[in-house]
């Protein structure tokens, strides 16, 4: 399906290395590249806000809890199926891990739980509808390059949301993320803060599931702020960093596809961009040790005793 | 000092709990503009729980409840906090949290950077603001959240053994800005296990052991034979400090819950649990 679609490609030039701009006029990589482009806006506001909560293990079970609504809505509606369908299983997963938080599982458990529990169920529903929804990799790595107009529309309007419940309440969020009790006893809305960064999560999770795929969605959502972390302590520049990490890794990730297509190699574009993404994680994480050296090298500031706690 | 002026705290015949039994009752006291209180009284005593209902976050039942409920009016300094040292962010921006509850969903302004500027002033912080907050002391991590606590421009700042652990020089540092706020005007309500630091900076003293013992002048109130009364007999002096030590009743209450001790203040056990 890539290679076909990449066909195209090869009128664009004939020099063995694609140039990294002129691709993307042709709408089939044009929108991708917006698509990722947008979520490089999310991973600097809600992956921030994620990694600040710790919330990683229960954006993956999230992601995971989101695929089993992707098969169905596959199986019931086709592509037009896939963003309902996502919806409904977030919704269904949110519930779910509230119950059984509230029950006294630890959150590590209840998330373990639904993971394995809504996966499993994608699985075996996906392998029942063999041929009328799409394989297994289809929604692990998404269609990112077949997204139409439509989803995108779709895909970039749940984003803005998303951003913009992060945006508004970005110091509130901060603060609580910060110091839950302390925000709790100075007044703020601890509780409703939680629910709206979650459903931040979600929106971001279900746009980028339903286009590029639920490993893409963790990956756009996580990595990029983890690598902003890796090379500042500042708080600014990580969110500044998050957004120009998701933006470029996304473009050459893109860029990656186009030219291994033009070598005659098929690649998944979704998985491509995901392992852009890592292999920059993995130069942020080198860069960030060589600079920890050097600062231990140099008196580091006096660390903190166990005076408060 | 300002009788004249209506208190900002007023509670008559108060009983706080969380729910089952009260956990303190007969509680009753005042607390004046400018005026900084000590509340005395072993583990178990429920000082905690008179914090925590005075913030709302545990019940009470009272003849008269008269506490400030506007956003911002509270400030808080816990005696522990569960603050994650590897937390992006700078004694700035941990000292302009304090300006959220007043803020809302607007956004701080120059007047609001004024204020974080002048609280950062008021616990002799302002040269290290832009360290980051993990990286600091224990003694100036404590400062900096009093100014987090400053920077709502409390009416009234309840401090929870806020001289605990920390060395001479924080000491009285903290002991010089008391003072500071309570010539601005600001009430406190200060619990310690340190009675000369109650004499020190504190005009009255209530002491409590799961009822009210005495409210008075803190000299009056912290003689020997009431203190004694409070703590059964656990009074000791080191350092020509009289503390009140209260190992027996830690290991008495055990399941003893410490609201501001950490992160889950003021709520039943187990219900919060997904919060973290």
């Amino acid at each position: 399906m890539t290679a076909a679609l990449l066909g195209h490609a090869h009128l664009l030039g004939h020099a063995r290395l694609v140039d990294p701009f002129t691709p993307f006029a042709a709408p089939f990589l044009g929108r991708p590249l917006l698509l990722l482009l947008a979520l490089a806006v999310a991973a600097g506001t809600v992956g921030v806000l994620v990694h600040l909560r710790r919330l990683e293990f229960s954006t993956d079970g999230l992601t995971h809890a989101v695929f089993p609504g992707l098969a169905i809505g596959a199986a019931l509606g086709g592509t037009a199926g896939l963003l309902p369908g996502a919806i409904g299983a977030a919704l269904a997963a949110a519930v779910v891990l509230a119950l059984l938080s509230r029950r006294g599982q630890p959150r590590d458990t209840a998330v373990a739980i639904v993971l394995t529990t809504f996966f499993s169920f994608g699985v075996v529903l996906v392998s029942l509808s063999r041929g009328s929804g799409g394989s297994i990799s289809d929604f692990f790595f998404g269609r990112l390059l077949t997204i139409t107009w439509g989803g995108l529309g779709v895909a970039l309007t749940l984003i803005a949301i998303a951003v913009a419940l992060i945006v508004v309440t970005a110091r509130q969020q901060l603060f609580a993320a910060f110091d839950a009790a302390g925000a709790r006893r100075a007044g703020l809305p601890v509780l409703a803060l939680e629910i709206i960064g979650t459903v931040a999560i979600a929106l971001v999770v279900v746009a980028a599931s339903a286009s590029v795929g639920t490993l893409l969605a963790l990956a756009v959502v996580i990595v990029p702020a983890a690598a902003a972390r890796a090379l500042t302590p500042s708080l600014p520049t990580a969110i500044a960093l998050s957004i120009a990490f998701g933006a470029v890794t996304g473009w050459i990730g893109l860029w990656l596809v186009v030219q291994l297509a033009h070598s005659g190699v098929d690649a998944a574009p979704g998985a491509t961009v995901a392992l852009t993404m890592i292999t920059g994680y993995l130069v942020a994480l080198g860069a960030g040790a060589l600079r920890g050296r050097r600062a231990a090298a140099t008196p580091a500031p006096a660390v903190a005793q166990g005076a408060v706690r | 000092m300002s009788a004249q002026r209506e208190p900002v705290v007023e509670i008559l015949g108060g009983a706080f709990g969380y729910g089952g039994a009260p956990v303190l009752t007969g509680v009753t006291f005042a607390v004046q503009p400018g005026e900084a209180v000590a509340l005395i009284g072993p583990n178990g005593a429920g000082k905690s729980t008179l914090l925590a209902g005075i913030l709302g976050l545990a019940q009470h039942q009272a003849e008269r409840f008269a506490v400030p409920t506007g956003k911002g009016e509270i400030g808080t300094l816990p005696q522990s906090s569960a603050i994650d040292a590897a937390f992006p962010v700078t004694l700035e921006q941990v000292v302009a949290m304090g300006r959220t509850p007043r803020l809302g969903l607007r956004w701080p302004g120059s007047g609001d950077r004024a204020v974080v500027a002048d609280a950062l002033a008021a616990v002799g912080l302002t040269a290290l603001r832009r360290t980051r907050f993990g990286d600091l002391s224990g003694g100036q991590r404590q400062r900096g959240l009093l100014a987090r606590a400053l920077a709502s421009e409390p009416r009234l700042l309840l401090l929870d053994e806020p001289f605990n652990g920390l060395d001479q020089s924080s000491r009285d540092a903290l002991i010089e800005t008391i003072r500071t706020l309570k010539a601005r005007g600001v009430a406190l309500l200060i619990t310690t296990h340190d009675l000369e630091l109650a004499r020190a900076v504190c005009d009255r003293t209530l002491l409590v052991n799961q009822r009210q013992i005495a409210f008075d002048d803190t000299d009056c109130v912290l003689t020997l034979e009431r203190v004694e009364a409070a703590f059964a007999s656990h009074v000791m002096e080191i350092d020509g400090h009289t503390l009140a030590t209260t190992e027996h009743h830690a290991t008495e209450f055990p399941e003893h819950r410490h609201p501001f001790a950490d992160d889950q203040l003021g709520e039943p056990a187990g219900e919060h649990d997904e919060a973290r």
